[in-house]
């Protein structure tokens, strides 16, 4: 698989009144071609500032790029200007946003907002836009796409309204799409059906996927590999089976230990304590030392660089460091896993 | 967890709660729903949007008046008309636990006076020192500093807020909490901080919870029976490892395999189900029937039979 | 990976930590109610705070203005009718227009026609005038243009007595009377905005509060009220009632309350569904208390900036009256009627406009900035 897209340590802050906030502190990551990545945080965590930085859509003036290179197809994102982004964005980079309510224009119709792209992107006229919008509708499942190209956003419901929105990301075929929490704002049901339908088109069309959630769940059933971003940096990153079954890190562990499972036992739910750091004053060292009962000394003083742990797997923690004491992820944690491994295939519920 | 399953401490019965929209239209936001829940317990109700979950959670502690059914509180029917004083009582007995931290807390109050807000209702303190003080207990209680009194809501985070408005339905000592989707809209770490926070006050308190969401293996955990909803219809209603092990209803099948777990050859190897309406005889009108010991499905009567069947019974 | 400096890492770094203190929980930022919020974000508003100085400056002076001169209201004196302003001090600096003079231009086919038109216009005191030749003409109609400037006070020997910003054509003295006019206006405005205040707060609460038919009611009630122009209610006002100060008020009163109800009535709708206002229904608190704590502290916000715009409209709707006579009265005077006598001499004698004119604008330009500057500071996305 080659490489597609690779940020390196790409920093982001926003300029507010009280001062500046570090959203992104040296973020540094791949994306192979026909890949999913997810990035997985929660609030606070940077993962939203990240995916707006690579579509060049920062809030100006508060929001800059402090250093750093996005590279797509050998040219860096950073370095370009308004109207070459425009060139990309549609094209070669698409994005889908949580929210299908206001990511439609509830005044035009669904057809127009497809084909707007199509011809700005493609050079099409509307007959040959119009009759790809439909080869589209049908291609993310919306019935009778024929008719509902002619209606207006308010005719459809959530899951529906997000397939428009993903066909209309996809229309010009791009070579990377970035979903931020497409699936947050709806039903479990119909998260289901929103995935598979991410899934089949990648099988389909190869576009890479990044994929920015909070849900570990949608993770495990979406990405190939995965990043946990917390306080603004990569924590850990790697497979979905390397940080699902061998997380390395204790935030990661957190986050897994603090999710119930369907067959969990009437113990407490392992979790971290305290909330995440206020961005205006990063703490030195290591952000998430205040709430990590695994801190070592060092983690007070500097912060941790991403220490190999097989060519795939990477995390930034100093217990990965030689004379770091042994630490083993919790009791719970392990458990879990374990409980994972035995149950097995057990996907045909 | 055991469950004294002789003590009736909520009965629902046949409550439906109507919606007018517009001239003609009626929205049936809970349609003919009974179940009762056991003191001590944690009954999980949990479906989709629109499946009239938090409606039925709103109208059992009278945000809402109900359309017709019953509901009774140790035996007594909470939506009669009743003096304030009567009214009071019930007040003090069900107290509720809201959704959205950022609007669950008045903004130009300070926390003691959130909190203590029941205690002036009640008149449950003498002067002022015993108001705060009660607050003091309140807020450690959550696991909050006794600092955090003089200040604003828009000084703490959104699972701080939740413990906020945790302690302020404790303050009137209640003997039922409606949980309204409490965790929604936290991030997954906090989530487990509440969720850890609410079993603790359970078993310090002897608080029966009814708690509604959608976040089905989250229910799960915190829940001893779970009853699922779908458009204002109760269709399931089990304990809950019998509801993960032998689901019934198409929809709660449906429901169970659209969750994704973290596991990645889980997910791997996941084959989904999908809920498809029209497979429903409609020969007649579904009831609420016991199909195993505890176990409840909404079906007709041919439904029964084919259900009882495919569970090998 | 820099793995040189990692292994030169001091070992005792890599034990575990030792924390002083939980302070996962603690809250690091100063306390503050939002009244102190709104404060500070009013005070970094430049604009807002120059405008609350000045207007400050503009109640005091109507409180105290009209001590300030000998004269009072209503004296009149047609022998020193019509002066133009007249300030010791400012009188040495010529440009500035207090220095007791007329000027103005005339034209005539020589510089003599001029000159005698000049000299017939003003009181034909040859002696008082001073004449400045502009063009001196040629023979044809209106070529030649003379500047004349009649020193007015001494002609009439009152050199040494000031009009600070001169009199009227009965020979009052606008100093006086511009600040007295300028506070039955404001009286009328504050007083008009706060009934407008009171009737439209508790009916847009109501109407808002209780919602349902109650509700339906009301509004269609408000738009029969807003569907009949103001004119013809301050008409048939003035049947019945004498023109004065409360005529003007209650004029205002009925028809400016409408705009009020309708934003509280928004207002309370919108946060009587909070969820902060159903806990406090679970809890059992009563609608009054209720209203009290919950609804009222979140809308005053809306309130007091709804008001302060309410405050140059009831100003300048109260100045349109008068300027058509249908508001304060001669001899009373209001910012409006000094505008109105003004208005009728503004080619000869421009100071009686003028100064009405500049004062009103600054009351009105000062409360909207004013106003501008209290929605930020009431609006919590908006403090920095």
């Amino acid at each position: 698989m080659s490489k597609l897209l690779e940020v390196k340590d790409l920093s982001v802050s926003f300029n507010t009144y009280n001062g500046e906030v570090q959203a992104v502190r040296g973020v540094s990551f791949d994306l192979n071609e026909g890949e999913t990545l997810a990035i997985v945080g929660e609030s606070g965590s940077g993962k939203s500032v990240t995916s707006s930085t690579l579509m060049g859509l920062l809030p100006k003036p508060a929001g800059i790029i402090k250093s750093g290179q996005i590279l797509f197809q050998g040219e860096d994102l950073v370095k370009k200007s308004e109207k070459e982004m425009q060139k990309i964005r549609g094209k070669e980079i698409s994005m889908v946003f949580q929210d299908p309510l206001s990511s439609l224009n509830p005044t035009m119709k669904i057809g127009n907002q497809i084909i707007e792209g199509l011809i700005k992107h493609q050079g099409m006229n509307r007959a040959e836009a119009k009759k790809k919008a439909i080869e589209l509708l049908d291609q993310v499942g919306i019935p009778h796409p024929e008719i509902r190209v002619n209606q207006y956003p308010h005719q459809f419901s959530g899951g529906m309204r997000q397939r428009v929105v993903i066909a209309i990301a996809l229309a010009c075929n791009p070579k990377i799409l970035i979903a931020d929490e497409p699936t947050t704002a709806l039903d479990v049901t119909i998260q289901a059906q929103i995935l598979e339908l991410m899934k089949e088109i990648q099988r389909d069309t190869k576009t890479s996927i990044i994929f920015i959630t909070h849900d570990l769940g949608v993770v495990a059933n979406v990405a190939d590999r995965v990043a946990v971003m917390y306080a603004g940096k990569i924590v850990e990153i790697g497979t979905v089976d390397d940080v699902f079954y061998n997380p390395k890190h204790p935030y990661t562990w957190g986050l897994l230990g603090s999710m119930p499972t369907l067959d969990a036992k009437d113990e407490e739910l392992y979790t971290i304590p305290g909330t995440p750091p206020d961005m205006l004053n990063p703490p030195k060292g290591d952000a998430f030392a205040p709430r990590n009962e695994f801190a070592l000394e060092i983690d007070a003083v500097m912060e941790p660089p991403m220490f190999k742990v097989s060519d795939t797997h990477y995390a930034a923690t100093w217990l990965l460091h030689k004379n770091a004491p042994k630490i083993e992820m919790p009791e719970s944690v392990r458990r879990r896993i374990e409980g994972f491994a035995k149950t097995g295939k057990k996907g045909g519920e | 967890m055991m469950v004294n399953k002789t003590e009736k401490i909520l009965e629902v019965k046949h409550l439906k709660k109507y919606f007018p929209a517009g001239r003609k239209r009626i929205i049936k936001a809970v349609d003919d729903v009974s179940f009762d829940i056991y003191k001590g317990e944690t009954f999980g109700l949990v479906g989709e949007s629109g499946s009239g979950k938090s409606t039925t959670g709103q109208t059992i502690i009278r945000l809402y008046d109900a359309t017709d059914g019953e509901v009774l509180f140790h035996g007594e029917n909470v939506h009669a008309k009743k003096s304030r004083a009567e009214k009071l009582k019930f007040n003090r007995k069900m107290q509720m636990i809201f959704q959205d931290p950022s609007s669950s807390l008045n903004p130009r109050m300070t926390v003691l006076d959130i909190i203590a807000e029941g205690l002036d209702v009640h008149h449950l303190v003498k002067n002022e020192k015993e108001r705060k003080e009660r607050v003091e207990q309140l807020l450690e209680a959550v696991g909050l500093n006794k600092e955090h009194a003089t200040r604003f809501p828009h000084e703490f985070s959104g699972g701080q807020r939740q413990r906020i408005g945790i302690a302020r339905a404790l303050a009137v000592e209640p003997e039922l909490i409606i949980c309204d989707e409490p965790i929604s809209a936290l991030d997954v770490s906090i989530q487990a901080q509440v969720v850890n926070l609410l079993k603790k006050l359970q078993k310090e308190r002897g608080l029966t919870y009814l708690f509604i969401a959608h976040d089905l293996s989250m229910v799960k955990y915190i829940s001893d029976r779970i009853g699922v909803m779908h458009l204002g219809h109760m269709v399931e209603l089990a304990d809950s490892e019998e509801l993960y092990k032998n689901p019934v209803h198409p929809y709660t099948k449906s429901l169970l395999s659209a969750i994704p777990l973290p596991d990645p050859e889980f997910e791997r190897g996941r084959k989904r189900i999908t809920y498809d309406p029209t497979i429903h005889d409609t020969s007649e009108e579904p009831k609420f029937r016991e199909i195993r010991p505890h176990h409840w499905v909404r079906c007709t009567s041919k439904e029964f039979e084919q259900y009882k069947k495919e569970l090998g019974e | 990976m820099e793995n040189n400096n990692l292994n030169n890492l001091p070992k005792e770094l890599f034990k575990p930590l030792v924390r002083k203190e939980d302070t996962s929980e603690t809250i690091s930022k100063p306390s503050r109610t939002f009244g102190q919020e709104a404060r500070r974000t009013l005070l970094k508003n430049k604009p807002a705070i120059i405008s609350l100085i000045l207007l400050i400056i503009i109640i005091i002076m109507s409180i105290v203005g009209p001590h300030m001169s000998e004269y009072g209201n209503d004296d009149q004196n047609l022998s020193r009718a019509k002066l133009p302003p007249h300030a010791p001090g400012l009188e040495k600096i010529s440009w500035l227009g207090f220095d007791g003079t007329l000027t103005d231009d005339f034209k005539g086919s020589t510089v003599e026609e001029a000159k005698r038109k000049a000299i017939a216009r003003f009181d034909n005191q040859e002696k008082f005038i001073d004449f400045k030749v502009k063009s001196k003409g040629n023979g044809e109609r209106n070529s030649a243009e003379v500047e004349a400037t009649y020193h007015v006070y001494d002609a009439k020997g009152m050199g040494d007595q000031y009009f600070w910003l001169g009199t009227d054509h009965l020979g009052r003295d606008q100093w006086t009377r511009l600040w007295l006019g300028t506070r039955v206006s404001l009286i009328i405005a504050f007083v008009a905005a706060i009934l407008d205040l009171l009737i439209g707060v508790t009916y847009g609460g109501i109407s808002g509060f209780f919602g349902g038919k109650v509700d339906n009611y009301m509004q269609r009630v408000i738009e029969v009220l807003v569907g009949i122009p103001n004119l013809v209610i301050i008409l048939l006002m003035m049947l019945f009632m004498q023109p004065g100060i409360m005529s003007i008020v209650i004029a205002l009163a009925i028809t400016g309350w409408t705009g009020m109800a309708r934003i509280v009535r928004g207002e309370v709708m919108k946060v009587k569904n909070q969820e902060f206002v159903l806990a406090a229904r679970t809890l059992g608190t009563s609608n009054g208390s209720i209203i009290r704590k919950h609804l009222l502290p979140n809308i005053s916000g809306i309130i007091i900036v709804n008001t302060m715009f309410s405050i140059p409209s009831a100003v300048f709707f109260e100045a349109f009256l008068s300027f058509i006579g249908l508001g304060i009265v001669p001899p009373n005077a209001s910012l409006g009627s000094l505008i109105n006598i003004g208005f009728q001499n503004l080619r000869i004698y421009p100071h009686l406009l003028v100064y009405p004119a500049i004062l009103i604008s600054l009351i009105m330009i000062t409360f909207n900035i004013l106003g501008d500057g209290l929605r930020d500071a009431f609006d919590p996305k908006m403090h920095k």
